[in-house]
């Protein structure tokens, strides 16, 4: 079981400037006391045609966690407008904001970011080359499209234990209810499984 | 017999593996498949029963739903006190849930939104052990045991008081377990395997008892469970999918030998589930009819793989009902209500159904109070429970009674309109942290977050925490293992606005603070704000925030979720960019672990001149023997510090010191101004320190400052203390080095080097000749008048300085030190000058001056015993705490623990001590001279807590005759 559930992502501060920073108030809980930090990091999708595009905008460490709720600011600047394409600078874009623990990723919190010129002369007839300094953004913060993966949370010395598992374990498994249940999940180690998308939306 | 398809029980059209109704029968849990993970949901029970709650809408369905199994859950069964849920899945987990109460609702982040958790259930016990799906579930008759199956082929049991304390691991079954039942009387557990095998085993050893084949012979695994089920009466056990001349059965196996005569026949495909009605019935006795006393019978209620339920009764050779083609797939599981009136049933279909039986169809159910009597004529056991469906067939022989009992209904019915108003300011309670409103925090947090850089470079935050885990209710907090040193200290002495803040267990994980002196600031008081944050290098971290844009924005444009996208949302980042995440974070820990590792050595003689004065703001320097690089990497923090509740960090260097927490004088041992034997010294002494001061109370404002050695008159070295009681200062100085200090709005006191203990009033008079100790200092303590000595050789004085008499003389501690290593962990001084003391093996003791011995206060523990030995082991405690309470001479605590006691005795039908108190408290009605009765106990008038005491105990109409004697006997000393 993840031993920490984001509970709220606020968006503060939008719709704001271009150029003006991220600001994401998390609140999060957690059920163990952690033994190390979490990695927090927003992520800019710069096109949605390429991964290339993407920018790291920050990335933080939280810690110490102890168990309970906890909530901090992440601030991170403004994506640098050179490495977005022309093209992809006016409409639709994404921010993500991911958690890492030991490395791995278990939420992943996605946001539709709006850029788009206030001014309606602008948006009428956009400039060729965008004009960023004019330009507003605005994050969808009603629909965070929010996915979990399932990560192993305790140290790795534990991790190898279950990977040297006995296979034959994996035999007692009812074969006979697997299309049943339909999850092809049996004879999985849990804790390494990524879990499908939980779409809300 | 109703019959109801609540179609709003569902898991999003996904299988529903299990059901199980609460025993207080407000709400059931179905456990199954989930979105992409198992999921449990609790829903509401009155929908289902009423159609007029189900129309409401105000009235919420489902009540809370947990999507944390990683894979499909297939059982969830509620332990019989109704405070737990336990759930077992694919995901090899059993979860163990508990509600928390200071929650308000909330929503899953990231769901739609509209399903808000009406309850909050939070897990409270993860149990890994299996090492295969988890297929069944059972808690034990008295909750002292959990018991799990699984296609690992094991059972296993845990001690459901000691969680995840393995009792256990059954092992036989060479193939899948699929099901299990206890034996009503706690005897007996059995599983039924795809190894076509039923096997009891015993509780007493864990050993098999019996292993049942052969109407299994002709079964073959297919069915998905084999939920079998014990008998209330404890005289039969009937199987799941059994086979009888190549027809599917459920076998019934006679507790007598274990005899497998007779089945259930007439279902067409396997039997998956069987479950008896918790109920005994009798014929129900019809008007006129021979009053011939019938045989008691048991109902039971079968579900198959042909999708279709059928109930029986024991006394009859058809099924009551049967109904076919309930669902459309095979019946998962079934459960009853207490009562035994209704059944809910879940299919794989992911529906459920519930039927509704009156008492006409099935008899008059036996009360608890009948159940107990033939579990024990039959077993010599008896569950003695008592309970409300019993007494309400009894007569009420009072108009007082009455009338108590009217107003309490009316009571009732004001808490929970009260309560329905407060669940809906829950989530405004929940929010208030330290009295500041969650709001506050979130305005200011930016600004207070403290942000650090790790050795590498990169940003650190340490998150504010908002609030501590909780999972409990105070109430049962007896029946769990409570070292009382938090506690008592607690109740004693200070007086916590936040009782959700006030760690009751320090073994337990989630509850830091107390114990911890050198955890990190903010992990030590949870809620309190994090300090401000001067950052020297980070400075874009806390570069200015743009100024919140002018909405000129006419509305946002329509955003289309666009495709490409979409695997974005999902998809997990490829590697960590930069130095992976794992070494990154690692050596940070380390480091900070060997940083507290060296503070916590550093001598608190190397500190720097106090510059502490009432206290606000403590600097934090840092110790100059850390490295280099750390020193210019760490952030100097300035903390705000709260009013008389010094932090117990030993980073803060001007060592502050309180009266609360004596413990931190005793911190550090020191070798060097050793001048007695050190064999003879067990407990630690303070060593001496250039200087210190220490906050004897903040209203009025009053510390003391200590100096040493400050100046050499004639080779004589000359120390100084210097008290300052709002603004006025006075000063005296002293021959020796003086190691520690205590002081209270009466007196002063400090002792020295020299073993010299002196004492001055509040203005500097000195109120006794310098008292010589027979040992070094360990700890010295003041309350009111009184002052506390306790050597280092473990003996304890106390001295009433305004009577000028010695309370406790040179008392040894040897007597409860028994043991190597054992030490005083807090020492406390009450009011009334009696030390109280907790022990470092979590114990509490006090001492009593009169009587001159120490008696202990037992810390309560819940044994893995049945219910008997529990209720004598709770007895015992409260009877303890009653006892120390009056050793204590503290009334309110007396009168606490009398009510509580009262309670217990009422609720668990203790009549003799219970009268045998309302005799004590009532004295004699008639005034006679050779009475030895006091009226009064601990300031306390003893009529006046009978007075109290009447309405507790006419909470059990069982005990209305003594509620009416004292009743009348109290009117009649008024009216005299």
């Amino acid at each position: 079981m993840a031993k920490v559930s984001v509970l709220n992502v606020a968006v503060l501060e939008n719709p704001s400037p271009f150029h003006s920073p991220f600001r994401f108030e998390i609140s999060f809980e957690c059920n163990e006391a952690l033994a190390d930090d979490l990695e927090w990091k927003i992520i800019y999708v710069g096109s949605a045609e390429s991964e290339e595009f993407d920018q790291i905008l920050d990335s933080v460490l939280v810690g110490p966690v102890p168990a309970g709720r906890h909530m901090f600011i992440f601030q991170a600047d403004a994506p640098n407008p050179s490495l977005i394409p022309e093209t992809d600078a006016v409409g639709v874009t994404v921010v993500l904001i991911t958690c890492t623990y030991h490395g791995q990723e278990f939420i992943r919190v996605g946001y539709y970011v709006n850029n788009e010129y206030p001014n309606p002369e602008l948006r009428e007839n956009p400039p060729l080359k965008p004009d960023f300094s004019q330009l507003q953004r605005n994050i969808l913060a009603s629909n965070p499209r929010v996915t979990r993966f399932h990560i192993n949370w305790d140290n790795m010395d534990r991790l190898e234990a279950i990977e040297n598992q006995d296979p034959t374990l994996g035999c007692g498994l009812p074969f006979s209810c697997a299309p049943i249940k339909g999850l092809g999940l049996p004879g999985c180690i849990p804790g390494l499984l990524p879990e499908n998308s939980m779409d809300c939306i | 017999m109703k019959l109801l398809k609540p179609t709003w029980v569902n898991h999003n059209g996904k299988p529903i593996f299990s059901v199980d109704i609460h025993p207080d029968g407000t709400k059931f849990a179905t456990g199954g498949q989930g979105q992409d993970s198992g999921k449990v949901v609790i829903w509401n029970m009155s929908p289902v029963l009423q159609e007029d709650d189900e129309k409401d809408e105000n009235i919420p369905k489902m009540l809370c739903q947990m999507d944390n199994h990683l894979a499909c859950v297939n059982c969830v069964r509620w332990s019989n006190s109704g405070m737990y849920l336990a759930s077992g899945g694919d995901d090899k987990l059993i979860m163990v849930w508990k509600r928390a109460t200071y929650i308000g609702p909330s929503t899953v982040f990231g769901s739609s939104g509209k399903l808000a958790n009406v309850e909050q259930w939070r897990c409270v016990s993860i149990l890994r052990s299996h090492s295969g799906d988890v297929m069944d579930v059972a808690w034990s008759p008295h909750d002292a045991w959990l018991a799990s199956c699984s296609v690992d082929n094991t059972v296993v049991i845990w001690n459901a008081v000691k969680f995840p304390e393995i009792l256990a691991t059954l092992r036989g079954h060479s193939g899948l377990v699929k099901g299990l039942t206890w034996d009503p009387v706690g005897k007996y557990i059995a599983s039924q395997a795809d190894d076509r095998s039923l096997k009891v085993w015993r509780t007493l050893d864990w050993q098999l008892e019996t292993s049942i084949t052969k109407p299994f012979d002709e079964c073959g695994g297919t069915t998905h469970v084999l939920r079998l089920s014990w008998s209330p009466d404890g005289h039969y056990l009937v199987s799941a999918h059994a086979m009888n001349n190549s027809g599917p059965t459920a076998q019934i196996i006679e507790r007598e030998g274990w005899k497998t005569n007779m089945d259930f026949v007439g279902h067409r495909k396997a039997v998956t589930v069987v479950k008896f009605n918790p109920k005994i019935f009798k014929k129900k006795q019809k008007n006129g009819s021979s009053a011939k006393p019938s045989c008691p019978y048991c109902c039971c209620a079968v579900g198959s793989k042909d999708r279709s339920l059928s109930v029986w009764l024991t006394c009859l050779k058809r099924p009551l009902v049967v109904i076919h083609e309930l669902f459309d797939k095979s019946i998962m599981d079934i459960s009853w209500t207490l009562n035994g009136l209704g059944i809910l049933v879940c299919s794989m279909d992911g529906s459920v159904a519930f039927l509704d039986f009156s008492q006409d169809e099935l008899g008059d159910p036996l009360s608890e109070e009948e159940k107990s009597r033939i579990h024990q004529s039959t077993y010599g056991k008896s569950l003695a429970i008592m309970t409300e469906a019993q007494l309400s067939t009894a007569v009420i022989e009072n108009p007082e009674m009455l009338k108590y009992q009217r107003r309490q209904q009316q009571q009732q019915l004001d808490q929970k309109s009260a309560s329905s108003r407060e669940t809906s300011s829950a989530a405004s309670v929940a929010g208030v942290v330290n009295g500041e409103s969650l709001e506050d925090i979130r305005k200011n947090l930016l600004k207070k977050q403290v942000e650090t850089r790790t050795a590498d470079g990169r940003r650190r935050i340490t998150p504010l925490c908002i609030a501590q885990l909780d999972t409990g209710d105070f109430s049962t907090a007896f029946f769990n293992s409570i070292p009382l040193s938090g506690s008592l200290a607690g109740t004693m002495l200070s007086s916590h606005s936040n009782p959700q803040l006030l760690p009751l267990d320090s073994s337990t994980p989630n509850s830091f603070g107390a114990s911890k002196p050198s955890t990190e600031p903010v992990a030590t008081t949870g809620a309190r704000p994090a300090g401000d944050t001067v950052s020297k290098d980070s400075v874009n971290a806390t570069s200015t925030p743009a100024a919140s844009s002018p909405s000129v924005l006419t509305t946002p444009s329509k955003i289309e979720p666009m495709k490409a996208f979409d695997s974005r949302f999902t998809e997990r980042s490829k590697a960590t960019p930069g130095a992976p995440a794992l070494t990154s974070v690692t050596p940070t820990a380390m480091e900070r672990l060997k940083e507290q590792n060296l503070v916590k050595e550093l001598r608190p003689r190397d500190l720097l001149e106090s510059s502490s004065d009432s206290d606000e703001k403590v600097p934090v320097t840092k110790p100059s023997s850390l490295s280099k690089r750390k020193l210019e990497l760490e952030v100097e923090t300035v903390e705000k510090k709260k009013k008389g509740r010094p932090r117990k960090d030993s980073r803060l260097m001007p060592v502050s010191l309180s009266v609360q927490s004596p413990a931190a004088l005793t911190a550090e041992k020191d070798a060097v101004c050793l001048s007695v034997p050190a064999p003879a010294l067990k407990l630690p002494m303070p060593g001496p320190q250039r200087a210190f001061t220490l906050q004897v109370s903040s209203d009025p404002s009053m510390y003391i400052e200590v100096e040493n050695e400050v100046t050499a008159v004639g080779g004589v070295k000359l120390s100084r203390l210097k008290c300052n009681r709002e603004g006025k200062e006075w000063e005296t100085v002293l021959t020796s080095r003086i190691l520690t200090a205590a002081g209270s709005c009466d007196v002063v006191c400090v002792a020295c080097e020299k073993r010299m203990l002196s004492v001055f009033s509040a203005c500097g008079r000195r109120l006794l000749p310098p008292i010589l100790l027979p040992s070094p200092i360990s700890t010295l303590h003041c309350t009111g008048s009184y002052v506390m000595a306790l050597t280092a050789a473990a003996t304890l004085s106390v001295w009433d300085v305004h009577r000028q008499v010695v309370v406790v003389k040179e008392e040894s501690l040897h007597s409860i030190l028994a043991g190597s290593d054992m030490t005083v962990s807090q020492i406390l001084l009450t009011q009334h000058g009696i030390p109280v003391m907790n022990l470092s093996d979590g114990k509490a003791y006090c001492f009593n001056p009169s009587l001159s011995t120490c008696s202990g206060r037992q810390a309560a523990r819940l044994f893995s015993v049945p219910h008997v030995v529990q209720q004598e082991t709770t007895l015992a405690y409260l009877e303890n705490q009653v006892a120390a309470a009056l050793t204590l001479q503290s009334s309110h605590e007396y009168r606490h623990w009398l009510l509580l006691y009262a309670r217990y005795l009422v609720n668990e039908g203790f009549e003799y001590r219970l009268r045998e108190i309302c005799k004590d408290l009532l004295g004699p009605v008639h005034y006679s001279t050779g009475s030895q009765w006091e009226s009064t106990v601990v300031g306390l008038r003893k009529r006046e807590l009978l007075k109290e005491l009447l309405p507790v105990i006419g909470q059990n109409l069982r005990f209305q005759r003594l509620f009416t004697e004292c009743q009348e006997q109290l009117d009649i000393l008024r009216d005299k």
